[in-house]
């Protein structure tokens, strides 16, 4: 995939970074070009230099070689307060200022700037309700939130200004998985309305996978192994440490990514809910099914056993079970299939605002992650 | 005649409290220049650490040699300090002020130092990528969280100062150190006493006063934690 010139956001050219002292450079004569609206993930092992090539972006650590452009500007020639002012920026330790009250510290690159001060209110209120917190918690000071809400807090304080660029280094790492999996979700959200270009550095591939439009994986030495959307290297990696590095569960991981309209469904046996039972028995019979799928032309009303079928006079008379796993168009493969295996009859049934489209099942699952890979 | 047998007969005790009594007016005229004294020295002192604070914490290696001469200066026994002065600066409130703030700039740098050092680097990291520029973020974010440290070490400076204002008299300056030479010069031990006592006194309440500064300019430290 490659990106037209004016859709990059950051170019980074023949970028190298040496530690005094260090016998190997950080990064190596990196080439990167990271797309505007995209949320890129730098992913890779301890000391594969993806932070320190974050941090050269905002110039919180200069390269040794090689030039950064930032929207068509080279950041060596800006001021590096003017530089950040357009860059937001939001660390695993958060580093808000505990001297300040939430307001404050949401306001602090708009007061940098010089905004006056209903300008910045109008915008504190903007950004609460943007990133779900509490309005209450504004007059707090920030030792009185909890590790979520303190993180909600840094990205609203990194957005304040409006940046058109976000820097994420290690952002979730911090808080507990549960909460984590909560942030992820909300960034999606807040990307899709704000539409930033955002960077988010990560040493947990499943992070990298989940938020990134772009996967930028790196080798130790700031070598980028591979890099695409995150399908792309799950479905072919490009070697044996890329392999290694998405670890055992590559399909698992593209069915995380793959929803239920990737694949083609099973059009399942179904009998309205009027037929004649001794219709119903036939068809069955003739196909070997032990259960059925019974409708009310678009909606489906549950299954029902061969032998309680066969007992009443129409198909809708017997008992019906549930269907427990439901699924729509956009659910993920990987929670549908999920859905399969807990289930009674081995099928999820699809479902879109209540009609419904067809049965899923693991065979249809498979044969979806089995194209692409060749 | 009378006289000299009142005076003769206020020696005897150890505290003279008629002889307070008459002098109310002067105990307080000496009160202000000792607390003028000390509030000066403290707050030009503390002045003069921010700076040099600031040039070790810009650049390491300066830290070293600004410990080694304030602390030297720290080391030099006031009353030598004020011996070597007067021939050069005179009697006077600028030789007093000289002696009085060399005694509290070590003190001051090194926790101005201690508290800054003592700031979390994700907090200095986060203003700096926030577009702070440096002598702004050194203003604004790392003094003001090293307040508590700063405020500490104002107070111990403080009480210092308090006590070496006393021998500011010799230079010919006020305070309760007048007393002290005036009990000193005529065995007389009321004088004595009283200085000593509003000295030790007055430590105490400047004391109390800067940890009442530091509770007002740290709200943040008192809330509960949440988590």
């Amino acid at each position: 995939m490659s990106i037209t010139e004016g859709d990059v956001a950051i170019r980074l050219r023949g970028v190298e970074k040496r530690f005094a002292g260090a016998t190997q450079p950080a990064v190596t004569s990196l080439d990167l070009e990271i797309p505007r609206g995209q949320i890129v993930t730098f992913v890779g092992p301890s000391g594969c230099g993806k932070t320190t090539t974050l941090k050269m972006i905002n110039r919180l650590i200069e390269p040794t070689a090689g030039s950064i452009e930032v929207l068509g500007r080279n950041v060596g020639s800006m001021k590096k307060p003017e530089l950040r002012r357009q860059i937001g920026y939001v660390i695993q330790q958060i580093g808000l200022f505990p001297h300040r009250t939430i307001a404050a510290n949401i306001a602090t690159v708009p007061k940098l700037v010089g905004w006056d001060k209903r300008r910045v209110a109008e915008r504190v209120d903007e950004l609460v309700e943007l990133v779900g917190l509490d309005r209450e918690m504004l007059q707090r000071y920030p030792s009185e939130l909890s590790g979520g809400q303190q993180q909600r807090v840094g990205v609203a304080r990194a957005l304040a200004a409006d940046p058109p660029i976000l820097l994420m280094d290690e952002p979730y790492s911090a808080v507990d998985p549960i909460v984590r999996g909560r942030l992820q979700d909300e960034l999606l959200a807040l990307q899709r309305r704000v539409n930033k270009t955002i960077v988010v550095v990560t040493h947990d591939i499943d992070e990298a996978i989940k938020l990134g439009d772009r996967v930028v994986l790196f080798e130790v030495g700031g070598v980028v192994a591979q890099q695409g959307p995150p399908g792309d290297l799950l479905a072919a990696p490009a070697s044996p440490f890329v392999e290694e590095f998405l670890g055992r569960e590559r399909g698992l991981k593209r069915l995380s990514l793959l929803t239920v309209a990737d694949a083609d469904l099973t059009t399942g046996w179904t009998v309205e809910a009027a037929t004649p039972s001794s219709e119903a028995v036939e068809v069955m019979r003739a196909n070997g099914l032990e259960w059925i799928a019974v409708r009310d032309d678009n909606r489906l009303l549950g299954w029902v056993w061969l032998d309680d079928v066969a007992a009443v006079t129409r198909a809708g008379d017997a008992p019906l079970h549930e269907f427990r796993a439901h699924v729509t168009p956009s659910t993920p493969l990987r929670e549908a299939l999920d859905g399969i295996v807990t289930s009674q009859t081995r099928v999820a049934v699809v479902i879109d605002e209540g009609r419904y489209l067809g049965m899923l099942t693991i065979a249809d699952i498979s044969e979806s992650v089995g194209r692409g890979t060749g | 005649m009378l006289d000299v047998l009142a005076q003769a007969s206020l020696r005897d005790e150890f505290v003279a409290w008629s002889w307070i009594n008459d002098r109310w007016d002067e105990v307080w005229e000496h009160t202000v220049d000792h607390v003028q004294l000390t509030l000066f020295a403290v707050a030009v002192g503390l002045l003069i650490s921010v700076v040099l604070s600031a040039i070790a914490l810009w650049w390491r290696p300066a830290y070293g040699p600004i410990t080694w001469v304030t602390g030297f200066l720290y080391t030099i026994p006031s009353l030598a300090l004020f011996a070597f002065l007067v021939p050069i600066t005179g009697l006077g409130f600028v030789t007093a002020e000289i002696a009085l703030v060399s005694y509290t700039l070590l003190i001051l740098v090194r926790n101005i130092v201690a508290g800054v050092d003592g700031v979390s680097p994700a907090v200095k990291e986060a203003a700096d990528a926030m577009g702070y520029t440096p002598v702004r973020r050194f203003l604004a974010i790392d003094l003001r969280l090293a307040t508590p440290t700063i405020v500490a070490g104002v107070r111990i400076a403080a009480v210092t100062v308090v006590g070496l204002v006393s021998v500011a008299a010799l230079v010919g300056e006020g305070g309760y150190g007048v007393l002290i030479l005036d009990g000193l010069r005529r065995d007389f031990s009321t004088p004595i006493v009283l200085g000593a006592v509003l000295s030790v006194v007055l430590a105490v309440a400047i004391d109390v006063a800067l940890l009442l500064v530091e509770r007002a300019l740290t709200p943040w430290a008192r809330r509960g934690v949440a988590r």
